[in-house]
């Protein structure tokens, strides 16, 4: 596979990758910084500080995920390519 | 041809990833127009803590200031003389007492406010949530800093009566 249909697909989908995290996003940050007490409509500090790092922790945990994935698929490609060169020659 | 998961990864989440702008009315938010920079600038200022308690130092001075005016007309001591004890105060005496009872006031208070808003602040960026257990242990912080400089047992019963006090206030204010 050339790495220029793999760019191609890439950008086809990551728009929608995007739109997912960022809704799974808000939506976990929403139900764990957020209580439902809605006294008042302005977010309070101690919630604003608790948005940035719930953002911060699963923009990390995002990557981190991403890096360990690529490396499997990595791992699985290498072992594909050596069985198959293995079923090749034999 | 198959599909090699670890090419597209790198384009997707790897080293080969394009600069994006996120923009939440395409990724699915409500849309809604950009903040400048200044107005965000603005909004972390008035949210920090030093603001918050540059502003109850402020608050709590005026109010002092009010108070020790009020309770020094209330409560009087002002030109006793001992040879002639029904002589009425001069009017500069009176203003004089007033002022200094004024300015005393104001300045304890002016800095409880401060210490109290301050700590309350720090502890609420500490834990991430806004309830009552904030100013109570604000309250008790402040008490007990304050009643410490008079000993141990003091500063244990200032922690208690002012994280009383702060939990009373805020049940009243939730």
């Amino acid at each position: 596979m050339d790495p220029l249909r793999a760019q191609q697909l890439a950008a086809e989908l990551e728009g929608e990758m995007m739109a997912d995290m960022y809704n799974r996003m808000t939506q976990a940050c929403h139900r764990k910084c957020v209580p439902p007490h809605y006294k008042e409509s302005e977010l309070s500090k101690g919630e604003c500080v608790c948005l940035d790092r719930c953002v911060a922790k699963y923009l990390e945990v995002h990557e981190r995920m991403g890096k360990k994935l690529t490396e499997l698929s990595l791992q699985d490609e290498e072992l594909l390519k050596r069985m198959q060169q293995g079923t090749g020659t034999a | 041809p198959p599909l090699q998961y670890s090419l597209l990864l790198q384009h997707l989440v790897g080293d080969k990833r394009q600069p994006r702008v996120w923009d939440p009315a395409t990724l699915g938010g409500i849309p809604c127009p950009p903040k400048s920079e200044e107005q965000k600038m603005v909004e972390r200022v008035m949210e920090s803590c030093p603001f918050k308690a540059a502003l109850a130092c402020v608050g709590g001075f005026v109010l002092g200031g009010a108070f020790g005016i009020f309770t020094a007309g209330i409560d009087t001591n002002v030109g006793f003389d001992p040879k002639d004890p029904y002589r009425t105060p001069t009017a500069k005496e009176v203003l004089k007492d007033m002022g200094q009872r004024g300015i005393s006031y104001a300045k304890n208070f002016a800095i409880v406010g401060a210490m109290f808003s301050c700590t309350e602040c720090v502890v609420e960026s500490y834990r991430g949530k806004s309830d009552w257990k904030n100013s109570v242990i604000s309250g008790c912080i402040t008490g007990g800093a304050i009643g410490f400089r008079a000993g141990l047992k003091a500063g244990v019963i200032g922690c208690g009566g002012f994280a009383a006090f702060s939990a009373a206030v805020d049940y009243y204010l939730r």
